[in-house]
């Protein structure tokens, strides 16, 4: 029943598409981490946890 | 307000999706090909299914956690191959559900236990270890003996092993109390229908040398006389062993 | 504390425990001659004790309004004193197991006091108890105040941790009572797995509900890897824990996986539950409380970002490093050695990313133990990883695998890395959450974190030494080219490092001792936050000043 897809096959998909998988998300979250509009978002949500009022905003 | 809200929930989900996806690649990408793996991997047509009692002293294995101190994985190594015999192919565990490979010797390893003690030490080793190694620091497992096997639940344990694929036959589960008592007790009529179901070769003794009942000694022992049993495949599997 | 609860939670809780018991009931009526039997008288005394309370405040007033002005921390409360208790009883087990290994006698004649039955015991009781109850606490704690948002509802915590609870007590009773799939970390039996998915639900949906209540787009990254937590072990957990049970009302149930293809799935859980329960869980932790303590921001919040998608991607490849020279075909074990290498980046960057946030409040780090126990957990952090992916090299782990190198390697990670970042949390939320000035004995914390830190060294300083030489005589060959010793000369060999393991476990454990007594003294004995400010002096620790926001912008 296990036919259907030659081991081979899957080794081989699994070698490479791991890799290509693997440098893409890398490029995407440096993409993401690096993004210049995205420094101040960064700051702020850094700073958020250390404000004082121990309160729910609502 | 709505449109926030909306906006929150999206990004929330959005990374709970991101997660998944980034953390699921990894393991289907590894364990996927190993379900095509018997068109690779060695044959073994003498291979065997563990016997109910067999499989009883399996579960007894378990139940006590012995897997935490001994390893059933011999592995390339020249030192493993040595000391504990031919290394493990991956067919001889086919059978395991779970495989009980371990991942700690604090005691050795014991893919290969199988004939290589009597009955008799493994009893008097399983009730108090030090009787007979005394610097061992095994637990002893005196309880094993006062115990008589639960047998009411077996066709229902080979049914499940046979749900999740092992081959076990109808006639099998249907047999599976009368093959227990059978397999334990050579003398009696049902000793005669384990080796027609099982096989010739399978191991018919008084394990726990106790002929009134069948203990849990009498699994348990069974049980460690078969490993590394099931099949001859790891010994004519010549592949040279890497040195380190 | 029930009383805040508002009548239809009390209701709605009361109809869900009743269930609970009947459940419990027709298991233990069905279920007899089975071990199950008495999971199902477990699981209705469970219930019944819990009801007992709930009715009891069952016709109470309604709360007030006012409680929605504040942060709904009950929950968080009984789950620090649970996280203090579990960890009291695991370590104390785990002690226990230790000096077994050196004078094996050291037990009782029954069955549950083995040492096969009651290392699990140790396992669960620490990684679930200890560490989930941790994860558990603080999540809320954290989600709350990142999202500045107030819990949507006040029954579902409760569901998740008492739910959580009774999955640990079906746990590691069972493995006393003989109920154990033996599968290493993941050793309960179906049912039990079973209830924690529930339980695992409603926790997710209780993180996505919080977080749908914040003000801000941005999520803080502590959440981030607080929900790889609840989201991979979800998946982890299911695709290993899948089994075909024996019958309906019998404990035992058979795994669907075999051979290689467990082994593999087995591995690829239990490091990821290193991953994702011991370490994602955990920096979501540090990313929360070792700012706020220190009350400096995190040094590089893009630091932080990166290293969560490096360890959420790549954890997932390594298990396989957990099977060199077994029967698992060569190519996976390659793939999980390079990935085990590449992953000690973000590893490496979350710890830098702690260590550097303490630059310039040495000072602190100097004077307060809190903030010293989860500086002293990123070191661990950073060395624990670094020692993983070496041992993942193939021609290491020929040496170390199956040796108690990688024991003392694991309690380099727990003790040293999960309870010290645990500890530091948990002494920095018990003053917030009881509204406290602060612990009361700093002197308690300070023996707390000297004990914990030398019995982690003893334990870790032992195991390395016992694990090479085991290793080591396990391959020595004599000159004739025969073994030069046998398994028991490396038995006997390895007898003073278990004695100095167990030593040095023992001085964890006083240690957490330690922190029982002063987690029942502070809420007993200390004094609260308003009388302190009255008396002219306000809360030590956990304020940020705002000078110290300024140093090394």
């Amino acid at each position: 029943m296990m036919t259907i897809v030659a081991h081979d096959t899957l080794v081989w998909f699994a070698k490479t598409f791991g890799l290509i998988y693997l440098v893409v998300l890398s490029v995407v979250v440096l993409c993401y981490a690096f993004w210049p509009s995205k420094q101040k978002e960064f700051d702020d949500a850094s700073a958020s946890i250390l404000k004082k009022e121990d309160r729910p905003w609502q | 307000m709505f449109k926030l809200h909306y906006k929150l929930e999206r990004r929330a989900i959005g990374l709970t999706l991101a997660i998944i996806a980034a953390a699921s690649i990894g393991g289907i990408v590894e364990i996927a090909p190993l379900f095509t793996i018997d068109q690779t991997v060695e044959a073994a047509p003498d291979m065997r299914v563990y016997t109910p009692l067999e499989l009883a002293g399996r579960n007894i294995y378990m139940r006590e956690g012995c897997y935490a101190c001994h390893s059933q994985m011999i592995r390339t190594l020249r030192d493993e191959v040595d000391r504990y015999g031919p290394y493990s192919l991956a067919v001889e565990s086919k059978y395991d559900h779970p495989m009980l490979w371990g991942s700690k010797r604090t005691g050795p390893d014991i893919a290969r236990l199988g004939g290589k003690y009597s009955d008799e030490w493994h009893v008097r080793h399983l009730i108090n270890p030090r009787d007979v190694v005394p610097v061992s620091i095994m637990p002893a497992y005196g309880w094993l003996m006062d115990n008589a096997l639960r047998t009411d639940d077996l066709s229902g344990q080979l049914a499940a092993q046979r749900a999740v694929g092992v081959p076990y036959t109808d006639e099998m589960i249907a047999n599976a109390g009368a093959d227990v008592y059978g397999q334990a007790n050579p003398d009696s009529a049902a000793a005669a229908g384990v080796t027609s179901r099982y096989g010739e070769a399978t191991t018919v003794r008084l394990f726990d040398g106790d002929p009134q009942r069948v203990t849990e000694m009498d699994a348990l022992v069974a049980y460690l006389q078969i490993l590394g049993k099931l099949t001859d495949a790891a010994s004519q599997d010549t592949a040279a062993v890497e040195t380190q | 504390m029930l009383s805040k609860l508002t009548k239809g939670e009390r209701e709605g809780g009361l109809i869900i425990l009743l269930a609970m018991t009947v459940i419990g009931l027709v298991i233990a009526i069905a279920g007899r001659g089975d071990p199950i039997s008495a999971h199902g008288f477990l699981i209705m005394l469970f219930s019944m004790a819990v009801a007992v309370p709930v009715m009891r405040h069952l016709f109470d007033p309604e709360p007030s309004r006012d409680r929605l002005d504040s942060y709904y921390d009950d929950p968080s409360k009984v789950g620090v004193v649970l996280t203090f208790a579990w960890g009291a009883f695991a370590m104390f087990v785990g002690d226990w197991v230790a000096w077994l290994l050196v004078e094996p006698n050291l037990t009782f004649s029954g069955a549950w006091s083995s040492f096969g039955r009651l290392r699990p015991v140790h396992t669960t009781g620490v990684i679930f108890g200890f560490g989930g109850n941790g994860l558990i606490a603080t999540s809320f704690y954290v989600m709350q105040r990142t999202c500045r948002a107030r819990l949507p509802d006040q029954l579902s915590p409760w569901f998740v941790l008492i739910g959580y609870n009774l999955f640990c007590l079906l746990a590691v009773s069972g493995y006393m009572l003989g109920i154990t799939q033996s599968k290493e970390y993941a050793e309960p039996e179906w049912y039990a797995d079973l209830w924690l998915v529930v339980v695992w639900i409603v926790y997710f949906v209780l993180y996505l509900r919080t977080l749908s209540r914040r003000q801000e787009p941005h999520i803080y990254v502590a959440n981030w890897y607080y929900m790889a937590f609840i989201v991979v072990v979800a998946m982890l957990h299911i695709v290993n824990n899948l089994a075909v049970p024996v019958s309906l009302f019998g404990a035992k149930s058979h795994s669907l996986f075999a051979g290689v293809q467990d082994a593999l799935t087995e591995w690829w859980y239990g490091h990821n539950a290193v991953a994702f329960f011991l370490t994602s869980g955990f920096l979501g932790m540090m990313y929360y409380y070792l700012p706020v303590r220190a009350g400096r921001p995190i040094f590089s919040y893009r630091m932080s970002i990166i290293s969560f998608w490096g360890i959420t991607f790549m954890y997932m490849w390594v298990g396989s490093h957990h099977l060199h020279y077994t029967a698992l075909p060569q190519w996976v074990q390659t793939l999980g050695m390079t990935f085990s290498l590449v992953l000690l980046v973000p590893s490496w960057g979350s710890a830098a990313n702690a260590l550097l946030t303490l630059n310039g409040a040495w000072h602190k780090v100097r004077d307060d133990a809190t903030l010293r126990f989860m500086m002293v957990a990123a070191v661990f952090y950073g060395l624990t990883t670094f020692e993983g992916s070496f041992m993942a090299i193939r021609s290491v782990n020929s040496l170390s695998h199956y040796t108690d190198w990688t024991v003392g390697h694991v309690h380099a990670g727990a003790l040293g890395w999960v309870a010290m970042i645990t500890f530091g949390a948990l002494y920095a939320s018990i003053p917030w959450l009881w509204k406290r000035e602060r612990m009361y004995s700093p002197a308690l914390v300070e023996l707390h974190f000297w004990l914990a830190l030398a019995g982690t060294a003893v334990y870790v300083f032992a195991m390395w030494n016992s694990g090479i030489i085991q290793g080591l005589m396990w391959r020595t060959y004599t000159e004739n080219g025969n073994l030069a010793y046998t398994f028991i000369d490396s038995l006997v060999a390895m007898k003073p490092y278990y004695i100095a393991r167990a030593i040095g476990g023992l001085l964890f454990l006083l240690g957490a001792l330690a922190g029982c007594l002063n987690l029942f003294l502070t809420i007993r004995l200390a004094p609260g936050e308003a009388e302190a400010e009255r008396a002219g002096s306000g809360p030590a620790y956990g304020r940020p000043s705002a000078a110290a926001l300024q140093a090394g912008e």
